[in-house]
């Protein structure tokens, strides 16, 4: 699904934020990716979104080099590729409804069936009565199912959440915890960038833990945390 | 992409809803720069269009050498203007005119006999121009028994330098007028768009091609440019039938001037046209710029 192959980035004036990472996640995994801020997990996650380019290495993205990716292909590769915010990134003058409803509106479906998919993904999610509501006047937690809905609108192969918790109390996080471990269930491929702790100690998935822009370990969550893995 | 017109309408028309402030500030912004472009061609063509109507009073006067015959000069001169009206003037007759137009001050003339005044032979040439004024009047001079040639040439030059120095004037008003809303227009889409820089970025992060992105903003920018179009079109007829009679008690020649002397539908389809493309070109430009950055 994912294969990084010494990939470096590289930004001008800095520190490299990304310093010869190999790492690959399988068809059908959840990955934490962990480390400090500043540790280079977002900018893993633009590189996978194919928001940057990486400076040097190699990255496969369902199988294909992205690097020889055209510009004009990476809107239909995107597509297969749900990505969650710690900031939600919804549009506020737009309801709810319409907010899910924006990839399969950019995939060209019929009305009646982005009507008929946004009332699902809302029960799904529990907010299928708020489908009407501009976002400002939900909770943090419903902005982030949201948020949620809307990137497994498409039915992605691959879900990135950057610090999907980072904003919520507690309960909401666990909520939202829940929608992932949902849609990895349902087949989907996860990889949630996170330096929350609770959450790798909570669920027993497989972590890669970056620092200063290198992978400093790889493992499971249990072997992590009992130190076995360095 | 799919060709989805009424969806992507839709999404314009939406886009302009929720932004109505800069929406109108679009269209305001073309309508004012297309009212100054066609108020500016269409008093130019009023103008014209009322020197010619001065031009058409243009009267050529052929003077004869005394001794010339004055029918055969007529007929000389006729043959010279084919088409035109000419009209034989003896000495007496000129005289008599000269006195009636003194009025009161006639008896300036006493003692004045009508050897004079030399015979003349006019012609009448309603819409001349000045090089066939010029190129008739060398035709009469070189007509036996014709000593002089007058037509006014003074007032007539004048005339035509004025319009033609108009016309480089509009020129370079158009030009000037043209760069200014093409580059105001573009300020204020890019502002437009500017201000939905959030709703492109999202909407790239869902997989839209740029062609998705920027299809309803060309449409918002077409919409506002064809709405600024048309406001100018009405405010400029609107302009025309409000000043045209008030002219006419001033200057009784603009009476003759009609909608279509001033604002021919050539220049109206123009405005319109000028406005969808300004709208459209200064939204590309905007919504070009915004996507490289998104």
């Amino acid at each position: 699904m994912i294969e990084l192959f010494h990939v470096t980035k590289e930004y001008p004036g800095d520190a490299p934020a990304l310093q010869d990472v190999t790492v690959a996640v399988g068809k059908g995994e959840f990955v934490f990716l962990t480390g400090a801020s500043g540790a280079g997990k977002s900018t893993l996650l633009k590189l996978i979104f194919c928001d940057e380019p990486a400076t040097s290495g190699q990255l496969l993205l369902f199988g294909r080099n992205v690097a020889k990716v055209s510009p004009r292909a990476i809107p239909y590769l995107r597509r297969k590729i749900g990505v969650v915010f710690q900031d939600f990134k919804l549009l506020p003058l737009r309801t709810v409804a319409q907010n899910v409803a924006l990839p399969l509106e950019v995939q060209g479906l019929p009305d009646r069936e982005i009507r008929r998919k946004v009332r699902l993904l809302l029960r799904s999610v529990g907010l299928e009565h708020r489908a009407g509501k501009l976002p400002p006047s939900l909770s943090g937690g419903e902005q982030q199912r949201v948020a949620v809905a809307r990137a497994l609108a498409a039915d992605p192969a691959l879900l990135l959440a950057d610090e999907p918790t980072g904003n919520l109390d507690p309960e909401r996080t666990l909520e939202v915890m829940e929608l992932l471990s949902a849609a990895n269930a349902r087949g989907t491929t996860v990889v949630v960038a996170t330096h929350d702790r609770s959450l790798l100690e909570r669920y027993k998935r497989r972590v890669v833990m970056l620092e200063r822009g290198r992978l400093v370990s790889d493992g499971d969550s249990v072997r992590r945390m009992a130190g076995e893995v360095r | 992409m799919n060709v989805r017109p009424v969806y992507f309408t839709r999404r314009a028309l939406e886009g302009m809803a929720r932004g109505p402030y800069v929406a109108l500030v679009g269209t305001a912004t073309v309508f004012v720069a297309l009212f100054a472009v066609g108020l500016l061609a269409g008093v130019l063509g009023g103008a014209e269009r009322v020197l010619s109507a001065w031009a058409g009073q243009v009267r050529i006067s052929a003077y004869l050498a005394p001794g010339t015959d004055l029918a055969a000069a007529r007929a000389a001169v006729a043959a010279a203007a084919p088409g035109l009206e000419v009209q034989a003037v003896p000495a007496a007759a000129a005289l008599r005119q000269l006195s009636e137009e003194l009025g009161d001050q006639a008896h300036v003339l006493d003692g004045v006999g009508p050897g004079v005044i030399p015979d003349a032979v006019d012609v009448l040439a309603p819409g001349i121009s000045l090089p066939g004024a010029r190129a008739l009047a060398a035709a009469l001079r070189a007509l036996p028994g014709v000593a002089d040639v007058d037509y006014g040439n003074a007032w007539l030059e004048k005339l035509e330098t004025l319009v033609s120095r108009a016309r480089l004037a509009a020129v370079a008003l158009f030009a000037a007028l043209a760069v200014a809303t093409a580059v105001l227009v573009g300020n204020t889409l890019r502002l437009a768009v500017f201000a939905r820089q959030e709703e492109i970025e999202i909407l790239k992060l869902v997989g839209a091609t740029d062609a998705f992105v920027s299809t309803p903003f060309l449409i918002e920018g077409l919409l506002q440019g064809l709405a600024g179009g048309a406001l100018a079109v009405g405010a400029l007829a609107g302009l025309h039938a409000l000043l045209v009679p008030r002219l006419q008690a001033a200057v009784g020649v603009a009476g003759a001037l009609r909608l279509t002397d001033t604002l021919p539908p050539a220049l109206l389809l123009g405005l319109l046209g000028g406005g969808a493309a300004v709208g459209l070109l200064g939204s590309a430009l905007a919504v070009m710029r915004s996507l490289r950055r998104a």
